[in-house]
């Protein structure tokens, strides 16, 4: 009877795994949210966007206290008056994106005609540099403010990455990203999914893991061990660094998939940047 | 209701201290000068596995584990207690230290032996003290 | 009269330890042409095997990177190593360059040994039961 069970859940799991290798994102994308759901059956789906906090009712409280007087707003001031003024050139922001600043739910997004992943940050860059302006740095700087700005004005759109069928680089744009998220990695020999699925509410120290659902739901944000607001690519510079990893280049091919990857694992959810972390 | 676990607490806390005196003049009573020796080198490797084992440069092991005597443990891992029974093979539990990955390829625990994130005098250290746990 | 002793005994104690403090320096400054001569003479032939190390170390790293997986401590070690060498270190350097190769090595081999997709067990198990 035992063996039987036994060959059983190999079955099972020799199945999984083609079954998962072979899996479309949308696939992927209903799996990782049942992961979550079955985890913490009383969290309502749309919480995780609110990280550990979704789980960490201490830390909650907390949190919510500073949300009542947002540490990221002076940020986002910052990035109205960037959005308003002018290049020397006479053009602006507005040309680059005529749909409005409420646009962060376009992205990323698979950029055909560039083949590659379009994330906001680069496409901010571009439209900067087409306009004889310098490119902002992509960890840290005013960025942040800009895209805090962009942030909030997107608040409440719903996270849609598509991954285009007839464009097969963009599939493989996606695998690779998923491929990164389960990769071991660093000297201490964690991949993503170690801590923020495997682990998913257990404490790490004193830190609570949160969920990856919703992770990327609310960028920039303002983290009060960074003292100011921060790009995704901060974090998972941090993430990579934290398990002695040499982090990736931030907007390098890497960070862009994975981003890709990870954002579509969260459509569906709203958005709801910019956000404020411990 | 806090005040009587506290006094609990500190009652249980006498008692085995107690305890832990008798036995260790039953052990230096019972052992020989030569055993004497032995016991000190091993009495040392716990001292420094202990060290060791709470730094967080090093084993970190608190990150994951409760241990006596730790502060704010995390609750990824089994509770590091009793590790004779659970262990009676010591060569067994440096292999777990060494690499966890062999006993669970899908492990948490970072290979502090196969990625030398401590010496191999460190997993000895670290070993002859979680043994003493 | 007293504070006029008192304060010639200090003077004298200042200049006694300023003197010393100069007579140190001199040495210094007399031991240091003769380090110099020596490199110049011949370069260290500890110095040349701790070169040779530290650059097959550097090779590893790059390996690793070329395939993501590079540790992040690795290039902080290599360039340790080669101040180390230029002070004149080298067992500190060969010892560091050493560990930052076999960084390298694993770190190749971590990324090497997972180039196909592995998910975990957990995830796996919820495309059956759906
Ligand atoms: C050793 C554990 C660990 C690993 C491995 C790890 N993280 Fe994290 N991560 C944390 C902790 C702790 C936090 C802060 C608490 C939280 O939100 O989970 C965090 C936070 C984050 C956040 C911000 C969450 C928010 O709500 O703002 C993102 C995004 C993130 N991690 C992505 C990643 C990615 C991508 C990887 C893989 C490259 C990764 N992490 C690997 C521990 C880890
Ligand atoms: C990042 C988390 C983490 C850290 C840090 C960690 N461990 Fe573990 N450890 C685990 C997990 C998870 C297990 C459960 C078995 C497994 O998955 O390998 C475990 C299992 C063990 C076991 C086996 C327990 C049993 O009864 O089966 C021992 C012994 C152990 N760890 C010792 C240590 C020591 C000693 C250190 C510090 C040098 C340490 N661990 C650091 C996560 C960790």
């Amino acid at each position: 009877m035992k063996k039987l069970l036994l060959l059983l859940s190999v079955l099972v799991m020799v199945m999984g795994f083609s079954l998962a290798v072979h899996a479309s994102p949308e696939e992927d994308r209903l799996v990782f949210r049942k992961f979550y759901e079955k985890r913490f059956p009383n969290v309502a789906t749309e919480d995780f966007i609110n990280g550990a906090y979704s789980i960490d009712k201490a830390g909650r409280e907390n949190w919510e206290a500073i949300e009542e007087f947002p540490p990221y707003e002076p940020f986002m001031e910052r990035g109205r008056e960037m959005w308003e003024k002018p290049f020397a050139n006479g053009k602006g922001y507005k040309e680059c994106f005529p749909d409005g600043p409420g646009v962060a739910h376009k992205y990323p997004h698979w950029d055909k005609k560039q083949q590659m992943v379009m994330t906001l940050p680069l496409a901010i860059n571009q439209c900067r540099e087409a306009n004889g302006e310098k490119a902002l740095k992509y960890k840290k700087g005013s960025i942040n403010d800009i895209l805090s700005y962009m942030a909030f004005e997107s608040r409440g759109q719903i996270t849609n990455v598509v991954v285009p069928k007839n464009d097969s680089s963009a599939l493989d744009a996606y695998e690779q990203g998923k491929k990164f998220y389960y990769t071991r990695r660093g000297q201490l020999n964690f991949s993503c999914a170690h801590c923020h699925l495997q682990n998913a509410g257990m404490n790490l120290r004193a830190e609570m893991l949160g969920p990856a659902l919703g992770h990327t739901t609310h960028w920039p944000t303002y983290r009060s061990k960074w003292g100011t607001v921060g790009t995704l690519h901060r974090r998972f510079t941090g993430c990579n660094k934290q398990v002695r990893a040499k982090p990736f280049k931030a907007q390098g091919e890497e960070y862009r998939n994975l981003e890709y990857f990870l954002t579509y694992m969260s459509n569906g959810l709203p958005l709801n940047g910019p956000g404020a972390r411990k | 209701m806090r005040k009587k676990s506290l006094q609990l607490v500190s009652v249980t806390r006498v008692i085995s201290v107690l305890l832990a005196c008798m036995l260790l003049v039953t052990f230096s009573v019972s052992a020989g000068p030569a055993a004497k020796d032995q016991s000190k080198a091993v009495s040392k490797d716990v001292q420094d596995g202990k060290k060791v084992a709470f730094s967080r440069k090093k084993g970190n092991c608190l990150a994951c584990h409760m241990m006596a005597g730790g502060e704010a443990p995390g609750n990824i891992a089994p509770p590091l207690i009793v590790m004779k029974s659970r262990f009676p093979d010591i060569k067994k539990l440096r292999a777990q230290i060494w690499d966890a990955v062999v006993r669970n390829p899908e492990s948490s625990m970072p290979p502090f032996g196969r990625h030398r994130i401590i010496s191999e005098k460190e997993i000895d250290q670290v070993t002859a003290y979680i043994w003493s746990l | 009269m007293l504070i006029k002793y008192k304060l010639g005994i200090l003077l004298l104690m200042i200049a006694f330890a300023s003197g010393q403090v100069l007579a140190a320096d001199q040495g210094k400054a007399a031991a240091k042409p003769q380090a110099a001569e020596k490199k110049a003479v011949a370069e260290d032939p500890r110095a040349a095997a701790a070169n040779k190390i530290i650059l097959a170390a550097d090779a590893a790293r790059k390996k690793a990177g070329s395939v993501g997986g590079e540790w992040r401590d690795t290039g902080k070690m290599l360039k340790k190593a080669k101040a180390a060498v230029k002070s004149g270190a080298y067992d500190k350097a060969i010892k560091l360059a050493e560990k930052a190769g076999r960084q390298g090595e694993l770190g190749y081999t971590q990324a090497t040994s997972q180039q196909k997709l592995q998910l975990p067990s957990y995830v796996t198990v919820l495309y059956v039961n759906k």
